[in-house]
Order: structure tokens, then sequence, then C-alpha cells
């Protein structure tokens, strides 16, 4: 092992890692309810959608505006301010916070402290993608490996999920991880090419579902 | 409304400037090569794009440096004696807006705005700018569809800007948006407004009927609204309603992007009286429609907050009549005005 950030980054991105991810399905659950998804294949097709739509023009971009310079902050802000449905909004908050915490025990740096600070003012609500990328970012973390492991731990997450929900089988979960390497590796090229307009843009549907998930009587997840 | 009004016959109510001669040449240049490399410039690539309002509408960006609008309109709107009366009116090229009228007695005025062109084309780029000053209440429409046509290797845009006063209302409800074989669309908003102002926006993006009778031919459909709350000085992102839709990259008629549908029908409301409750009865209300709707609310920002509704169906008549009924609720609630009734045939 080579670079001196791998372990750390395996356990940042490790989906043992304490940030809540088991409890939010970011918007499939809608369509489990709806009978859209019910197995395999459908799970991995809605799964293709929101790496190629929100992992890729939110969370894929904020990680890389930070990398390049942007403002914390100011990243922060169009975060809450783009990611409409109330519950998606709040998971990245809830997740943000835990990884803010975890972060600050085991990888401080000076740019985390700034960004938890701006947030226990007030000042900012602390994503997830951010929290990630601070932290990535001071462990010297290269931009397009950061994204690969946040993005493949994100796909991880909501398969593991799935998984329970579905159900599926724990093979037919691999398989569809495998699946996805594709649609992660993808999306790597494709946030490299996008640009400050292309921030937060969403397609229709995953975000209806993601609202409407609001008013599901029977739920798991809290997203 | 009379729509038989034409292109030569639109002059009235035009403003207090005189118009440019109309300029029917080409447009100047084409967007670059990839046109999603607008805005950020390489020594700051993340940084946002300035406010295009129109008292400066060719400095800022790159994109606006390259080509001049084919149509320009500037209002500001004021209240005077109880009324609410245009007090600056500009408009240049292909954008003109036809006599005020005042649909009720509450002093509420309503605008039309006409493009006498009929059409986008490529490259054409529209700017609007609206100020609504503090206690007035303007409704703004179109008087049709508009209409996107072919933009081979480029696209058309509308730009428009807004700022809201303090108690300020304004109502935005243009015609649906017609989007046909190959074009390729980009309207961006923005809209800043003080926490006791009222904002209500509704659209219909629709796709226009190709040759061969297939829907969905367009390229590329950008809907980016940014909403900014300005209070003492401190200005912050309340929205980000950013819409993206691009049949060519994948089965837009599919899981996540139209879920088979094809029509998609959108409303902003900012306003500090918007609460959960509200957002549950909207929900109530659109129950009843042959759509698929969603809506949220977005964050809470100097003590206003936003709720954003989006819907897809078949039919620009049903997405109208789902969206006609929750804007005349607020209409009915809020200022005690009956439901939009614009008679346009």
């Amino acid at each position: 092992m080579s670079a001196s950030y791998q372990l750390a980054l395996r356990q940042l991105t490790d989906s043992a890692l304490p940030t809540g991810a088991f409890a939010h399905s970011l918007g499939f659950e809608t369509y489990i309810e709806r009978g859209l998804v019910v197995d395999e294949g459908s799970f991995a097709g809605w799964l293709s959608a929101f790496i190629s739509q929100q992992l890729t023009y939110s969370d894929g971009l904020a990680i890389r505006f930070l990398y390049e310079g942007a403002d914390v902050g100011e990243l922060d802000e169009h975060l809450s301010a783009q990611l409409l449905p109330r519950q998606i909004r709040e998971a990245s908050t809830k997740m943000g916070a835990r990884l803010l915490e975890i972060g600050a025990e085991v990888f401080p740096s000076d740019e985390l402290g700034t960004y938890r600070a701006l947030v226990t003012s007030g000042r900012a609500d602390g994503h997830q993608p951010l929290a990630f990328a601070v932290v990535a970012r001071s462990l010297g973390v290269p931009l397009e490996e950061a994204l690969a492991a946040y993005l493949f731990a994100a796909v991880t997450s909501l398969t593991q999920n799935a998984v329970r929900a579905i159900p599926l089988g724990q093979n037919a979960g691999q398989r569809v991880l495998r699946q996805a390497h594709d649609g992660v590796a993808a999306a790597v090229e494709h946030v490299r090419h996008l640009g400050w307009d292309d921030f937060g843009a969403v397609s229709p549907g995953l975000e209806i579902s993601q609202m409407r998930h609001e008013r599901q009587r029977a739920r798991m997840f809290m997203s | 409304m009379n729509t038989t009004a034409t292109a030569a016959g639109l002059t009235a109510g035009a403003g207090s400037a005189p118009a440019a001669p109309p300029d029917l040449g080409p447009c100047p240049s084409p967007a670059a090569p990839n046109p999603r490399k607008l805005g950020p410039g390489p020594s700051r690539p993340w940084a946002p794009r300035e406010h295009h309002h129109a008292a400066a509408p060719k400095s800022g960006s790159a994109a606006s440096a390259a080509r001049s609008p084919r149509g320009e309109l500037s209002l500001r709107v004021a209240l005077r004696d109880q009324r609410s009366v245009a007090v600056h009116q500009f408009h240049q090229g292909a954008l003109r807006v036809l006599r005020p009228h005042y649909l009720d007695r509450s002093g509420q005025v309503c605008y039309v705005m006409v493009n006498p062109g009929g059409a986008y084309l490529g490259a054409d780029l529209y700017v609007v700018d609206v100020e609504v000053e503090a206690g007035a209440s303007l409704l703004l429409t179109t008087q049709s569809a508009t209409k996107i046509y072919k933009t081979p290797g480029s696209f058309a845009e509308q730009r428009m800007a807004v700022r809201l006063g303090e108690h300020a209302q304004l109502e935005l409800a243009p015609d649906q948006l017609i989007a046909y074989r190959d074009a390729s669309y980009r309207q961006d908003t923005r809209i800043t407004v003080h926490p006791t102002s009222s904002l209500v926006i509704s659209e219909v993006i629709t796709p226009g009927w190709s040759p061969d009778g297939a829907s969905f031919t367009y390229e590329e459909l950008r809907l980016r609204n940014e909403v900014r709350v300005e209070s003492g000085g401190d200005e912050a992102l309340l929205a980000l309603d950013n819409v993206l839709v691009r049949p060519p990259l994948g089965d837009v008629s599919g899981l996540g992007l139209m879920e088979g549908f094809s029509h998609m029908g959108s409303l902003i409301v900012v306003d500090a009286r918007v609460d959960q409750a509200l957002a549950d009865e909207l929900h109530s209300a659109t129950a009843d429609y042959d759509a698929y709707t969603g809506l949220s609310l977005t964050r809470t920002v100097h003590g206003t907050t936003g709720l954003v509704l989006r819907s897809l169906s078949n039919t620009t008549e049903e997405l109208n009549r789902l969206l006609a009924a929750c804007t005349g609720l607020l209409r009915e609630r809020w200022h005690g005005r009956a439901p939009l009734n614009l008679r346009k045939y």
C-alpha cells in the first residue's frame, strides 16, 4: 500500500461507519411502494438513474468544487437550497453531522475545524458530501479517488438497504454492486465535465418520488 | 384577451423608452462548442455567474458577452394611490408587453408579455428584468405558449431577473413552454425577495410533436430558478430549483426521469405564510388530478419559506388545472382574490 491515506479512506467509506446511512433509501422506498422496484433488475435500474443524476450533479459536483477551492460555506448553502425534497436535505445534514463528528475525533484538521465551526454557529448546515470532501482532501486523497470512493460507499449503503427492504438475496446485492462499478466510473468522469450551472440539476421523477416519501404511510426509511 | 393581435398591432403600452430599430439579422455568435462550459472562468472554476439585472445585461458573464439579446424587456411596478402601476418600462427587439389591465379591484396590475416573433430559435437570447416595489402587486403572464424550435449546435435562452420589495407580490404565470424537435433551451431566473414578499410561479413544459408524430424529440431543457432572500443587507439562498431534461441520454420516459409521462408542471411559492399545514393542504388539493405530483418545503431563511411542487402528466390541460387549483387556493387565502381566469383561447 503506497499512499498513506489508503487505510484512512477505507475507514471513511466503510459501510460500518456509523453515519446512519442504514436509515435512508433516498427515494427508492417510494418506488418499492409503487411496485416499480421489486427485484434485482428493477433496483439496479433505479440505482443507475440515481448515480447518474443526484450523485453526479449534487454530491459529486460538491466534492469537486470543494477540491477546486470553492468556499465551503457557499457550497453548503447551495446544497441546502438545491436539495428541495425536505427528507433528502435532512438526510444529507444528519449524515453530515455524524461525519463531521467522527472526522473531528479521528482525522482532525484545520479545514474540518473551520467547517465544523460554521455548522455549530448556525452559518452552515453541514452536508455529507462536503464533510467527506473536507476530510478526504485534508488526508491528501486525490479528487478522482475520493469521488469514486464516496460514490461507491453511497451505492453500497443503498444496496444493503435494498437487500433488507425489497428484499434481495445477499448474492443479488453483490451482483448489483458489481454492476454499479461502471455507473460509478462514468459518474466520476462525468463530474469532471460539468459546470456551475449543472450544480443541483435534477430529473423530475426522482425528485417527485423523494418528495412523496414524506407522505408514505408505511415506511422503513427516514427518506 | 384578444389572441388575434398581430405583431404589428402590439405596440400598445410600449415603453417609456422608444424601441430600437428591429434587428432581424442573424444573432451574432452561436454558443461555444460545448454550451455547458458557460459561466465559470478558469481562475475561479466554481464561481457562480454574476447576477444579470437588465441594468447591465451585457456585462459580467462570458455567456452574455457572446451574444446580444434578440429581445429585452424591463418593467418596474410600484404602488400609487392603492393601485399598482408601471413606473418604468423598456423594451427592445422581439419582446413587448400589452397594455396593462386590472382583473379585479385588488389593485394588482396584470401585464402580458408578447414575443411578436412567435418562437425562440437557436442562439436567441431574451432578457427580462422585473422589479416590484414595496407594497405593489404584479401578475405577469404571456400571450401564448413559448415555442422553442430547432436550435442546431446551440440553444435558445431566457434570462430573467426579478426583485421584490417589502410586501411586494408577484404572480408569474406564463403559458406552457413547447419544445420541438432538436430544440435546446435554457431558462435562468434569478429572484431576490424580501422576507415579507410573496412570490408564486407556475410553469408547464410540454413536448412538441415531430413530423413523424413522436414526442420527446427535443434535445435538452434546463429550467433554473434561483431564489434569494435579502434582509438588512444580508442575502441568503433560499431555493435553487434546477430541472434538467435531456431525452437522448437515456429513456426519458423511464424510471427517475419522466416516469412515463410527457409533460411537467412546477409551482414555486415563497411567502412567510408557507408552512407544513399549507403544504399538506396543497398536496390534498392535487390528489384528484391525473398526474404524479410531489411537493416539499424548502429551508427557511430570514423567516420566510418556500414550497416547490413538481408534477408529471400527459396533457397541458391537466397540469394547468392542477396548478390553477393551487394558485387559486393561495389567491383566495392570502389576497382575497378570485382564481385566475385569463380567458386565453
